[in-house]
């Protein structure tokens, strides 16, 4: 029995992994021990199992989604704070506002990218805070500013 | 100018519609979402958000949930409120609308802001209605004629 | 086909396509990972993603000496270890002892009289396939990720031992152990799905 407490973690090495000795005496000692025969018949089995079901689950999954998320993550780690990533894409700059005093209220006009001034098409008047506005093709995201960690 | 009596009266009412601007007919069905968004994963969006993963892109968050939704009808100079987590209440308010453009108020109660929005028909527009906390920031969604 | 070097090198000078085609290329094989060790699908596709951002974040230092793959798994292995004991509530310390009480235990040969000696074309083997994930999942942390990334990514006990940060004994031993509870579990399944009195199959 102690003999099996030493052979049978070895069982399911790979060429090379035991040392050649070590390789030589397990080998005998499967020879004459019908128990740890048994057991390596079930190692043998079961190797690849393992493998084959996380490996299928993974097949089984949509993937398309996942180099877009990945690339998206990449961007937005590039910057941080509220805004993420503006695409080369998006028409518009993004004006933003500063901290304002008080009583003041602050207007702001969005640009086109031609340069001209179209109709302000987003007008935020804040007292007091930043916010942000990103104009997309799919309409404006109007941001506030985050709020101070107390 | 001799037209037949109801001619005249149809002509004349014809002219009187013509002369009467959109506006006064202001009524526009409007989506509204609130939706969350955070830098926390899993990263993933809400299906019922879908028409909105290229519109919010640009931002940082990678998760996005829904909140609640509702369509009302918006009448003009009439002031619809939304609840939002927290228990701020957000004002939604019908300033212009001609043909397919419409301009919206949003407002937010606790905080000292109003928002000005036109867009078209199609468009949509997100407004922050909690600034980010711990990751998390809470928008409105308006849609007009969803 | 490009090799793996030549997209990084691409992907190193800003070369975003380069970098696609290397999270298309592994992607599947990362979630694999992931998923064995944390269990949750959802934790898994995060953590995988996880991994290519960072290796994004890294590639300037990336230097080329090791296979980028063994740089990205070892990330990912990190990653979902990490993930795993931010949502491990007890301590529980893995025993990997291997001493005359481990060997006792009966049953040994079963599954390899159940499964018959062809793998592919053993139903058994396929129905067990799912009972994988159930019984990976009432392993400990430990065992899990040792035996996902020997099984899937096929890991040496070397690298195995340098992958965990573990001496090599300690490789086999939890190995031992990790597959000892494993065909504990699946037996249990082999013993009911098995039909009375199985003959071995050749």
């Amino acid at each position: 029995m102690k003999a099996c407490a030493r052979f049978r973690p070895m069982i399911g090495h790979r060429p090379g992994e035991l040392p050649a000795g070590d390789a030589r005496e397990l080998a005998d000692h499967l020879a004459g021990c019908e128990a740890c025969r048994a057991f390596a018949a079930d190692v043998e089995a079961t190797t690849g199992l393992v493998a084959e079901a996380l490996l299928a689950r993974a097949a089984q999954r949509d993937f398309a989604p996942f180099v877009d998320q990945v690339m998206a993550r990449v961007e937005a780690a590039r910057a941080p704070g509220v805004l993420g990533w503006l695409s080369a894409r998006r028409r518009a700059l993004v004006g933003l506002l500063v901290p304002a005093l008080a009583a003041l209220a602050l207007i702001v006009y969005v640009l086109q990218q031609d340069g001209g001034t179209g109709a302000a098409l987003v007008q935020v008047t804040a007292e007091g805070e930043a916010t942000t506005v990103i104009e997309t093709p799919d309409g404006p995201i109007v941001l506030l500013a985050p709020e101070e960690s107390t | 100018m001799s037209l037949a009596p109801g001619r005249a009266a149809a002509a004349i009412l014809g002219l009187t519609l013509a002369l009467v601007p959109f506006a006064a007919r202001a009524e526009v069905p409007v989506g509204v979402r609130v939706i969350k968004g955070s830098r926390h994963g899993p990263a993933q969006v809400d299906p019922r958000l879908s028409d909105l993963k290229r519109q919010l892109s640009p931002l940082a968050y990678v998760r996005w949930d829904q909140l609640s939704e509702r369509k009302v009808v918006l009448v003009h100079g009439k002031t619809e409120f939304v609840e939002l987590p927290g228990g701020d209440t957000v004002g939604v308010t019908l300033e212009e609308h001609r043909g397919n453009v419409v301009t919206l108020e949003v407002a937010l109660t606790q905080r000292n802001t109003q928002s000005r929005v036109t867009v078209q028909k199609g468009q949509r527009i997100v407004h922050g209605v909690v600034p980010e906390k711990n990751g998390e920031a809470v928008f409105i969604v308006l849609t007009g004629w969803p | 086909m490009e090799a793996d070097e030549e997209l990084v090198s691409l992907a190193k000078a800003g070369d975003a396509r380069a970098f696609r085609e290397l999270v298309v290329r592994y992607q599947r094989k990362v979630y694999a990972v992931a998923l064995g060790i944390v269990k949750d699908p959802d934790l898994a596709w995060d953590v995988a993603q996880e991994a290519f951002v960072r290796v994004h974040r890294r590639l300037d230092t990336f230097e080329g000496k090791a296979a980028f793959s063994t740089w990205l798994f070892r990330v990912a292995t990190h990653l979902a270890i990490d993930a795993v004991r931010k949502e491990r509530t007890s301590r529980r310390q893995d025993v990997d002892d291997t001493d005359e009480a481990a060997m006792a235990e009966g049953g040994e040969g079963i599954l390899a009289t159940a499964l018959g000696n062809d793998p592919r074309e053993n139903a058994l083997r396929r129905e067990l396939a799912g009972e994988i994930e159930r019984a990976l999942a009432r392993l400990t942390p430990d065992h899990r990720a040792i035996l996902v990334l020997r099984e899937v990514e096929g890991l040496t006990y070397e690298e195995l031992a340098e992958r965990l940060e573990i001496p090599k004994g300690t490789v086999m031993s939890r190995l031992f152990h990790a597959r000892k509870k494993m065909q504990a579990e699946l037996r249990r399944y082999a013993g009911i799905a098995a039909p009375e009195g199985t003959e071995e199959t050749s």
